[in-house]
């Protein structure tokens, strides 16, 4: 099945819903029947659907007033209205009303399998069309910067991702923060045959494990407090496409049980519901922990690692390839020059040195919000070592010998804070944490402002 | 059921034990389905024929019935055949294969039979264009489809046969 979706009979005639039904069924989809105008607004309030197909005749509500309803609550939704007495009028009328098609009861077999291989066209081309403005989006927000390469690990890397794009396995990124495993990820989608399809992120380490089950399974109306109405999941919106788990890691034994059983079963029950709903997606997941000691210590299953990690790639941190950061530099140098519409050339030999020797803890994000940083610092026609002084405490830190990890955050801490004049907002980009994270980090370190 | 060429209900016996391998026998006739004749569409309700099929009381785990009646549904204008997916009844109606060439129009029933059994081992549609379990709305679409699964709903029949009767 190419494209399974939901769809919504409503007719009064009871054998019309259950002839309707038996025939989507076969075709793959999931229906569900109403028989009255009514019934169907609460279920579709409840639980919504791709497709509706609705009588225009019917005791109290009629077929028009309910699409008149429908289209008001879900103007997505893509309506074919039925009737076993056509006129002209009403089907003008349905059309005028947002309806997709108009048939005739009994319908010709070859009329509705058309009709259908029409709409769900329709409906893949609209889900495309979604995908493509989101993706386009995340352009903007850096999708180009993972792919300014010039050493050969990342030539390496780039070529793997060609090869197992095609395939359906699932890959498993692994590399520090900031590498760019989601643009990693997004890459491979786009190289895939799913790239028509939605790709869908979702970070495990920022969610707690109720908010994750119900982001990723969805949920129905009532399932928990606040549940308002029935909402789907990522699993769900993901079918035909891409789910990329970012920081996979921090997935919680119990979760991992439940994500092992859909990547088995290919199928899934929403938070709350009873009913399984089919999808098939691809899976990307990434960490940048170690996963191996977790599965020893017993806080990551074992089965789970290996049914996500079928294929591993490794994005090396900056450090280990110096010959990116020049490259990578210039790149962001003149994004933020025409953001900001300054005469910046270059840099100095000197800031290119101290670039290259800067540990990049913060890897790619780090280093284009040192650059974003210098751009609006920068005076004269080149960014000289002076715009980047702040890289020098640090590196010194290095250099001072051995310390555990809790002083060198401290003293990262403390010279990024430094280095923004107190602003927690600009210290927090560029040490490429949340404004939240990094307010927790200097409650525990008691680390003033400046 | 009823009056019917008894050549094609052996030839879709055949069909089911080559191509799907199960033991297909063919049992004797039963009355006209006059019961699920429509006056107002002179046509036959497929449904009222597989509630029939459902409740007659012998050892078959399925039953497939033919008929020469022009079958319908309350939906659908006309069908070749209905079944219940995942169910125990299903039938096929000869009406509208017929053609000159016989061999042609036998062909045709052993498709549509092994296509209404697919969905008796709980089988949907398939998007697969040369597979039996595609749509076909119409006997050109019919004609074209080669007499075979393609490798994924073959998987499915085996696994589904195995569930039914314990081996392949």
């Amino acid at each position: 099945m190419a494209l399974a979706v939901r769809i919504m009979v409503v007719d009064d005639e009871e054998t019309i819903c259950e002839a309707l039904k038996a025939w989507f069924l076969k075709d793959g989809h999931q229906v569900a029947t109403a028989l009255s105008g009514s019934e169907a607004l609460g279920l579709m309030q409840d639980s919504p659907c791709d497709i509706y197909i609705i009588d225009v005749k019917m005791p109290g509500m009629d077929g028009i007033e309910l699409l008149s309803r429908l289209k008001e609550l879900h103007p997505e939704a893509l309506v074919i209205m039925m009737t076993a007495h056509g006129t002209i009028e009403t089907a003008v009328e349905a059309m005028k009303r947002g309806a997709m098609d108009y048939l005739c009861k009994p319908f010709d077999p070859d009329a509705l399998s058309l009709l259908m291989e029409r709409i769900l066209a329709h409906k893949a081309l609209r889900d495309e069309n979604l995908a493509l403005k989101e993706q386009l989006s995340e352009h903007h927000e850096g999708f180009f910067d993972v792919f300014i390469i010039h050493s050969e690990p990342m030539r390496k890397i780039f070529a793997t991702i060609g090869e197992v794009a095609r395939s359906s396995a699932p890959i498993f990124i692994t590399g520090e923060t900031g590498v760019g495993k989601d643009m990693v990820a997004r890459a491979i989608h786009l190289q895939s045959e799913r790239a028509n399809g939605p790709f869908l992120a979702v970070n495990c380490g920022s969610l707690s494990e109720s908010l994750l089950e119900s982001e990723l399974f969805g949920h129905e109306k009532g399932a928990f407090t606040g549940a308002v109405k029935a909402r789907r999941g990522r699993l769900e919106m993901a079918n035909n496409g891409t789910l990329f788990l970012d920081e996979v890691g921090e997935i919680s034994p119990k979760m991992q049980v439940s994500l092992l059983r859909v990547l088995e079963e290919k199928s899934f029950v929403r938070v709350g519901g009873s009913q399984p709903i089919g999808t098939d997606f691809r899976l990307i997941s990434a960490t940048h922990r170690d996963l191996p000691p977790l599965i020893r210590e017993g806080q990551f299953r074992e089965d789970f690692f290996y049914r996500i990690n079928v294929i591993t790639i490794h994005i090396p941190p900056l450090r280990e390839r110096l010959e990116d950061i020049p490259v990578l530099a210039d790149h962001f140098l003149k994004r933020y020059v025409e953001e900001t519409a300054k005469h910046l050339e270059g840099f100095t030999q000197k800031a290119l040195g101290l670039l290259s020797t800067y540990h990049w803890p913060g890897n790619i994000r780090e280093l284009r919000n040192v650059i974003e940083r210098a751009v609006v610092i920068a005076r004269g026609r080149m960014i000289g070592a002076e715009e980047l002084t702040f890289l020098s405490p640090t590196t010194t830190v290095c250099s001072l010998g051995p310390m555990t990890l809790e002083e060198l955050e401290i003293t990262h801490i403390k010279a990024a804070l430094d280095a923004c004049r107190g602003n927690i907002s600009r210290a927090a980009k560029q040490l490429g944490v949340d404004r939240s994270t990094l307010m927790r980090k200097m409650k525990r370190y008691h680390l003033a402002r400046s | 059921m009823g009056s019917v060429d008894a050549l094609a209900v052996s030839i879709v016996a055949a069909n089911l034990q080559t191509v799907i391998g199960v033991n297909a026998d063919a049992r004797a006739p039963l009355p006209e389905p006059d019961y699920a004749f429509l006056p107002g569409r002179r046509q036959y309700t497929a449904g009222k024929i597989l509630t029939t099929l459902e409740s007659l009381t012998d050892s078959a785990r399925f039953r497939l019935g033919v008929t020469q009646v022009d079958l319908c549904t309350p939906i659908l204008g006309f069908v070749y055949g209905e079944s219940q997916l995942g169910g125990k009844a299903a039938v096929i109606s000869l009406y509208r294969l017929a053609d000159q060439n016989l061999e042609r129009m036998y062909l045709r029933a052993a498709k549509i039979g092994l296509h209404e059994t697919g969905h008796l081992l709980g089988i949907g549609h398939c998007r697969t264009p040369d597979c039996l379990m595609n749509f076909a709305s119409n006997l050109a679409k019919l004609d074209i489809i080669p007499l075979r699964f393609c490798g994924a709903c073959e998987y499915e029949v085996a696994r589904s046969l195995k569930h039914c009767f314990g081996s392949g």
